[in-house]
């Protein structure tokens, strides 16, 4: 063995000097554009050790054999069913806008052309940073982002439609909320024990995780430790009461977006991760007890394929090592980075200029996420960079390249097909070691929260997402139809969307005034005197670390205690976070 | 204007919106193009940004909003300045902006509307040329 690499390097060299060089200097260049990997580059590689076989530690090569989705691929394109790939199983595309009601009539139109997920929930900033919708603060952005959740009451009517073969323990539900993720939370159970279902049988995930919001999609209210304890409290009462419920979605693609690196990405998630994994311990819960319900969301988010493909396989290793070895779980399911979509281009790879060059842009991201383990979903839909909402045309045919990749192509008929590929083995390396070195640093600034506290985190991004400009205007990095092919000699291609909008622009105009005239009535309506009571239990008991928020919390929901009003106790209690260091 | 000073621009994020990137690229990209930039940081009602212009007496301000409240929070903060007897401050308008949409910002009175995928050149080199 040792021979042969002496063999291969010797060969290498050779072939370096006899042909690379060579070649560079007849073409004039500095150094070769291209690489090439040998056994040589990954030399002490071990197959057992780093890759394993799919479905098992360190599940490099994926976390099952095949995933659900797979299992019926075939069935599901000979029946004419339209399966939302790309949506984790059952359920529905996200979307949300305008008053509660607006939504609902929205979701029952999406019903009658038998787009039946579960509900998807998009919420309205004014929610998403836990305000009522009658907040100066709020002004102007109610219902754009999404749907305005003010009360129980709101809540209850998206859920109308789901009943019978679409109850709610029969389709999964997912939230995108994070700093009110436990008023949301609560909302939920409290409308299910209203409806007569075991809280046991819920199935859905709220995203829950804050301390990305810190760093990248900036929907913050309380300072980053006592964000924290709330997420402990979500993650016992989910854990006790709700075990079928995901806890989190973890997201690292948030922070892509935002500019982050990939070595960033993946080191920031991953000490997030660290940092709620140690909640729930805080929390009395055994590993294995809670870790088989994180999620992740869509790590990752570039249109660098091969790296997108590396990092997939990187992540799930670092994350069932940390699972595993850190925190000693036993359990696979804990240790598996459980994710709706796994590689992908992200949303800040689209361009506005000749935007139908998106579908293919997904394209390859889908390929990536056909062959690192997940579905082959072209995300985003085309339109991504016009506004929000995308035309029915451009979801169709997100759709149907996503299905080409799988049925036309077979993207995803092999597990992990890089393996032992001596360029994606070393590249999957160098992403690792790089990651773990900045997990390192973190982890000397006393983990995630202090280097959040401390804006280490959120600068870091700020900068990377800088540099990044600066290759586009330097034309380091190229952009088609961006900073190169955009002269006269390029045929601005554009599509006709003649669709009918996907949410009504006179509904998205009133929402205001209509969701504000409905709070002002609940407010009138209610019982005051119990509402003043359950507000000062909350705010007693929120100054007691020790104590779980989560009932007090589900009590204030039930008797029609407002989101904000629940907000403002814990802002008074908990301060506010007033935004990173930007210097 | 006076070429030996500086022109000062204020980057804002008006309303809930938390996407930063943009603000924070534009805010970095400005400054090493040699312009005195100031950067809001998140969450400011149209009037905090008014005041805060006409405090710091920027020459520009450039908003950055990509939670689709664009139209309702521009028209505030124009008027605003407008109210204050600010309004010979320009108004610049970023972020996701439909097309139908960006007309309109221009009819309210925003100088110019710079979607994504807009370098920070041209920006710098619209301002220079403009103020």
């Amino acid at each position: 063995m040792k021979d042969q690499m002496e063999d291969i390097k010797n060969a290498r060299d050779n072939w370096q000097e006899t042909v690379v060089d060579k070649r560079v200097k007849r073409f004039n260049l500095q150094k070769s554009p291209t690489r090439f990997f040998t056994p040589k580059d990954i030399e002490s590689h071990s197959f057992l050790e780093k890759v394993g076989f799919p479905g098992e530690y360190p599940f490099t090569a994926g976390n099952n054999p095949f995933d659900f989705w797979r299992a019926y691929a075939e069935d599901a394109a000979k029946m004419g069913y339209r399966p939302d790939w790309g949506g984790a199983g059952g359920v529905g595309k996200y979307g949300g806008f305008g008053t509660a009601e607006d939504y609902r009539d929205y979701l029952k139109r999406m019903h009658a052309m038998n787009r039946k997920g579960g509900p998807n929930i998009a919420f309205d900033l004014a929610t998403q940073c836990g305000y009522d919708s009658d907040n100066e603060m709020a002004s102007g952005e109610i219902g754009r982002v999404g749907v305005a959740i003010d009360s129980l009451g709101d809540f209850k009517t998206i859920y109308e439609p789901y009943t019978g073969d679409l109850e709610i323990d029969k389709v999964p539900s997912n939230f995108t909320i994070n700093a009110p993720a436990a008023v949301i939370i609560a909302m939920y159970a409290v409308m299910a024990e209203s409806r007569g279902i075991p809280l046991t049988n819920l199935k859905g995930t709220p995203q829950n995780d804050i301390l990305k919001e810190f760093i990248a999609r900036g929907t913050y209210i309380y300072p980053p430790k006592a964000s924290l304890r709330l997420f402990r409290d979500t993650c016992e009462f989910c854990t006790r009461k709700m075990p079928k419920f995901n806890i989190n979605s973890i997201g690292g693609y948030h922070m892509r977006e935002a500019g982050a690196s990939r070595e960033q990405d993946l080191a920031f998630s991953m000490s997030n991760g660290i940092a709620y994994l140690q909640a729930g311990i805080d929390a009395g819960l055994g590993i294995d007890e809670f870790a088989p319900q994180f999620t992740f969301n869509a790590f990752g988010g570039s249109m660098q394929i091969y790296h997108e493909i590396a990092f997939q396989r990187a992540a799930r290793r670092m994350w069932a090592r940390i699972v595993k070895e850190q925190f000693g779980a036993k359990n696979k399911r804990s240790m598996l980075i459980r994710q709706p979509i796994t590689a992908h281009i992200g949303c800040i790879s689209t361009t506005r200029q000749r935007t139908i060059n998106n579908l293919p842009r997904a394209v390859i991201g889908g390929i990536a996420a056909g062959m690192s383990g997940g579905i082959p979903g072209a995300f985003p839909p085309f339109d991504e960079p016009l506004g929000l909402g995308h035309s029915q045309e451009a979801v169709q045919l997100q759709l149907d390249a996503t299905r080409i990749m799988i049925y036309e192509a077979g993207v995803a008929d092999v597990n992990d097909p890089w393996a032992g590929s001596y360029f994606m083995e070393n590249l999957t390396d160098e992403i690792e070691a790089n990651a773990l070195a900045e997990m390192d640093k973190i982890k000397k600034m006393g983990g995630a929260i202090h280097a959040i506290e401390s804006g280490y985190m959120a600068r870091a991004i700020a900068k990377s997402a800088y540099e990044h400009q600066k290759r586009i205007e330097s034309q380091e990095d190229l952009v088609v139809g961006v900073n190169c092919f955009n002269t006269e000699n390029e045929i601005d291609v554009t599509i006709n969307r003649v669709v009918e909008s996907t949410y009504d622009p006179q509904l998205m105009e009133t929402a205001e005034k209509r969701q504000i005239e409905k709070l002002a009535a609940l407010k009138r309506g209610r019982d005051n005197t119990t509402v003043l009571s359950l507000l000062n239990t909350l705010r007693d008991h929120a100054s007691d670390e020790s104590v779980n928020l989560m009932s007090d919390i589900c009590e204030c929901v039930k008797n029609d205690v407002t989101l904000q009003e629940i907000c403002d106790v814990l802002r008074d209690v908990f301060g506010v976070h007033m935004g990173s260091d930007h210097a | 204007m006076d070429q030996s000073k500086k022109i000062r621009v204020l980057i804002a994020k008006p309303g809930l919106d938390g996407h930063e990137r943009g603000a924070r690229v534009v805010a970095y990209g400005l400054r090493d193009a040699g312009f005195e930039v100031i950067y809001t940081g998140l969450r400011q009602t149209p009037d905090q940004i008014c005041s805060a212009a006409i405090q710091e007496d920027v020459n520009v301000i450039g908003l950055s909003i990509l939670s689709g409240a664009h139209l309702s929070l521009t028209k505030k903060v124009l008027d605003g300045l407008k109210a204050q007897d600010a309004d010979d401050i320009m108004v610049l308008v970023g972020g996701v902006i439909p097309d139908d949409d960006m007309n309109k910002l221009k009819e309210m009175g925003v100088a110019a509307v710079f979607t994504a995928g807009t370098s920070v050149s041209k920006i710098a080199s619209f301002i220079k040329e403009n103020v």
